[in-house]
């Protein structure tokens, strides 16, 4: 009978379970991305540069289950909030507590599995989308990654069912404690505000102070070593919470105050967020402590790809160089954009390559010449032409050089003036230096490039690189553009789970909200002003983390100065601005979501 | 002008249940007026469409036929924005529960009509506090519902309900929830409002004690206006005796 009721309630609840059904399949599906990465042991070997990020994972899946937990949490306390007073009139019928119980459980555990089940399909759709989009636009294979990993499918199944059990557990537990007629009455439970002005003033204070002492540990990671990063974890997480907790009490009265205020739902809207901030200080410091881990990984993840483009600048003055090019060759160089060939014939004699040095007091040859920047760490890169008598007493150290004479690597090249060059009689050939402006615009036909002169002259391959920027590029890319991808995928997958959770919480106060909204309606307010001030305390609860997130990674990029020639910050506005359109497509699902549940239907 | 009726129903009907649904009529032709001042009572049992009609008044749902003028408008036809200006204007509420945001102390959520209608501030504070010093209730503004006492609450909703001055006041079954000496103390302000302010109430009960603080009682019964009393000038309780002499006949 119970049962019967049960799912009746379904029914007539659809909305609200589609609402707990999308946020929860969101949830898995995001740890499914993150544990197919996390626990594919033979991936995380196999990318030798991963092996040093090994840590990172432990850290980050850590994190994550924390999260999840919190997650799961919220998206229990929105399922109870929906169902207590039901639970409440069925035990006020006369069902035992004992039969309401077990349904609950039933209940919560049903939720989780349909849930979990969706959201493992979804997550091996979204690992398999994801990954396909970063590995093309950062031209890299990563092996034995597969978007479905049995041992992730694992780890999530059993990580929800743990959750959803403490969730059911907890439920009971919730159930078992509140008197009947509380269940009944659960709508009119608002806490009052206790709001101490000087104490206030001071817990704001203090925030301010932690986080400074935070900011400081980072940026003087050189002088505190590894130290500094618990240090700024206390004192960031304290001082953000501080901060939160007191400024926006503070700024919400004094707004209160204000003639602002009286003006319209103004008021309305301003209370909303002040019982909203209280009972969200601690969702809305770990998400801004989440969203600054988020942007830092995509931020540090992009920027070993401006590190690529530099570092292989510093191993040559030209892209790639081509012995003699084929006719199938030549057809592939003439289809690269922006791009300059100069060519200089030789001749092998034995181990020896010769060249016509006519030639290059034609077309000068170029080498690289590095600059310090005062402070030290800085390197610019230069390309400059040298003169012949230069370029014999430097040769035997310029490596990009010296392997041109394609299989044969030649410390001692030979210079002779055009008629002594054409009397030698020995095998001849030709290099052409081909240089384009952009290797990403050219990289296909580079590749196809690289891939025929690697086959034709093979001992470049035993030195493992040939000459030229791009097979630098290539290889520097092999490297860091793992350590991209992993940016970019725990950016993301932290972002979403983050704003997931924000998310949530919101949702799972719509109860209340509906009979509130429900009740602005029928004193005369007008729909566009409910939907403004939804929009608004919605708003406000985003952008909140969002900037503290932003000021966060600000800082906490002090970290990685010397790693990134002492300018972490340059081009920060990408990530940041992908950041903040994700997060803002974020806010708008919440919003419409949120409108869709506590909105009374149109007339 | 000055005779024109403040509410005016003529053959109102109200079937629920969409094309595809059990239809069920709930108001099957309904007429009646409300003078300027009135303070009418429509009484009658659970289920007989007390709700529904007010419902209709407050416009909070539309009628399947039939026309409500109140204040010579015709709500019926009234759309989006304009039942929502509508009902700030010109009508206040109590309901049975529900009647109060818990996330504005008792000052704000009186002041909250005014405020839609985009009243300045000083002009907002001198009206609530007039308005609370009339319904005694100054030492209550400070606090938040939940601080509040089940008849302090009504107190509170009745004074957001005319601090705007609207046309007309509906209460459904705002006594439901208080215990009796609440419920009189509420009939009594109602009274009051009704007579110093000058502020037409419309009152929904099923409970003889309640109507018998109206001047005119309607009685209600599946659907249609079966009968209607007149107090013409008895006591309260002398006419607490007819209304549950009526109900004896009527609801036989
Ligand atoms: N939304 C609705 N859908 C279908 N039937 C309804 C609805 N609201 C009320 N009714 C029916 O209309 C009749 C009158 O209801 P109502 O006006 O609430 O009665 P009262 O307030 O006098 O107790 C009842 O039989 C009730 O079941
Ligand atoms: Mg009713």
């Amino acid at each position: 009978m119970l049962s019967r009721l049960a799912l009746s309630n379904i029914k007539n609840r659809l909305r609200d379970y589609i609402v707990l059904l999308t946020g929860l399949v969101m949830s898995s599906a995001i740890f499914y991305m993150f544990a197919n990465l996390a626990t594919n042991e033979s991936f995380i070997k196999s990318n030798t540069t991963f092996r040093f990020a090994v840590p990172v994972f432990y850290f980050g899946e850590v994190l994550l289950v924390i999260i999840t937990l919190v997650y799961v949490m919220y998206a229990n306390s929105f399922l109870l909030n929906m169902r207590l007073h039901d639970y409440g009139l069925f035990m006020m019928l006369g069902a035992k507590k004992r039969r309401v119980g077990t349904l609950m459980v039933f209940e919560t555990l049903v939720v989780g599995a349909i849930a979990t089940a969706i959201g493992l399909l979804l997550g091996i759709g979204l690992t398999g989308g994801l990954s396909k989009l970063l590995f093309s636009h950062l031209g890299i294979a990563l092996h034995h990654f597969n978007p479905f990993y049995f041992k992730a499918v694992l780890t999530t199944i059993v990580l929800y069912l743990v959750l959803f059990i403490i969730a059911a557990i907890f439920n009971l537990q919730s159930l078992i404690r509140t008197p009947v007629l509380k269940l009944l009455k659960q709508n009119d439970t608002v806490n009052k505000i206790k709001a101490h002005g000087i104490g206030l003033y001071f817990a704001g204070i203090f925030g301010v102070i932690l986080i400074g002492i935070g900011y400081y540990a980072l940026a003087q990671i050189a002088t505190f070593q590894l130290t500094s990063i618990p240090i700024a974890l206390v004192t960031i997480v304290l001082g953000s919470y501080l901060i939160f907790h007191s400024s926006m009490i503070l700024i919400i009265e004094r707004l209160k105050k204000s003639n602002w205020a009286r003006r319209k739902l103004n008021n309305f809207t301003l209370s909303q967020i002040m019982f909203r901030v209280q009972d969200y200080t601690k969702i809305l410091t770990i998400t801004s402590l989440l969203f600054a881990l988020a942007l830092g990984a995509i931020t540090v993840g992009s920027a070993f790809n401006r590190q690529i483009d530099s570092l292989a600048k510093s191993n040559s003055s030209y892209t790639i160089a081509i012995n003699n090019p084929t006719a199938k060759e030549q057809g592939l160089i003439e289809q690269l954009s922006d791009r300059t060939v100069v060519k200089y014939d030789q001749k092998f004699s034995g181990n020896h390559v010769i060249y016509n040095e006519d030639q290059f007091a034609q077309h000068p040859y170029k080498i690289v010449e590095t600059t310090q920047s005062k402070s030290g760490t800085m390197n610019t890169y230069k390309n400059v032409p040298v003169s012949v008598s230069k370029l014999k007493k430097e040769v035997s150290s310029q490596f990009d050089f010296v392997s041109l004479g394609g299989s044969v690597l030649d410390t001692a090249p030979k210079f002779y003036a055009t008629n002594d060059f054409n009397k030698i009689n020995a095998k001849k050939g030709s290099v052409s230096l081909i240089t384009v402006k952009s290797i990403a615009e050219n990289r296909t036909v580079l590749e196809k490039l690289n891939h025929l002169q690697l086959k034709a002259y093979p001992t470049m391959d035993e030195t493992g690189i040939g000459a030229g920027t791009f097979p630098a590029f290539l290889m520097i890319s092999g490297i860091y553009g793992g350590l991209e991808f992993i940016g970019y995928f725990l950016g993301i997958a932290f972002l979403a789970m983050l704003a997931s959770c924000l998310m949530f919480k919101i949702l799972s106060g719509t109860q209340q909200d509906r009979i509130r909204y429900n009740l602005l309606t029928k004193v005369g307010t007008r729909r566009s002003l409910l939907n403004q001030s939804i929009n608004r305390e919605i708003f406000v609860l985003f952008a909140l983390p969002g900037i503290l997130g932003i000021i966060d990674v600000l800082f906490g990029l002090q970290m990685f100065k010397s790693f990134f020639n002492n300018n972490p910050y340059q081009n920060i506005q990408y990530p940041i601005i992908i950041f903040v359109v994700l997060y803002l497509l974020y806010y708008f699902l919440t919003t419409w979501l949120y409108k869709l549940i506590v909105l009374p239907k149109k007339k | 002008m000055i005779n024109q009726p403040i509410v005016s129903v003529s053959g109102l009907r109200k079937t629920y249940g969409g094309k595809n649904e059990k239809q069920y009529e709930a108001l099957k032709g309904i007429d009646f007026n409300v003078e300027q001042g009135e303070f009418v009572g429509i009484m009658g049992a659970s289920g007989s469409g007390k709700t529904t009609l007010l419902n209709m008044l407050a416009t909070l749902d539309q009628p399947t036929s039939g026309k409500v003028m109140i204040n010579s408008q015709d709500v019926t036809t009234l759309k989006g924005d304009k039942i929502a200006d509508f009902r700030a204007n010109e009508i206040g509420f109590i309901f049975q529960d529900f009647n109060l945001l818990e996330t504005l102390t008792a000052e704000e959520n009186i002041a909250l009509p005014l405020s839609l209608q985009g009243v300045k501030k000083s002009a907002i504070n001198q009206a609530v506090t007039a308005v609370a010093e009339t319904l005694s209730i100054q030492d209550l503004l400070k606090k938040y519902p939940t601080e509040l006492s089940g008849g302090q609450k009504q107190r509170v909703a009745a004074a957001r309900g005319i601090v705007h001055k609207p046309a007309l006041l509906l209460g459904d079954e705002p006594t439901g929830a208080l215990d009796s000496n609440s419920a009189r103390e509420l009939l009594e302000l109602l009274t009051d409002i009704n007579q110093k302010q000058n502020v037409s109430v419309l009152l929904v009960t099923h409970d003889p004690f309640s109507a018998s603080f109206c001047n005119r009682i309607l009685f209600i019964k599946d659907g249609v206006i079966g009968q209607e009393i007149r107090r013409n000038g008895v006591s309260r309780t002398e006419f607490y005796q007819d209304i549950l002499e009526k109900l004896g006949t009527f609801e036989q």
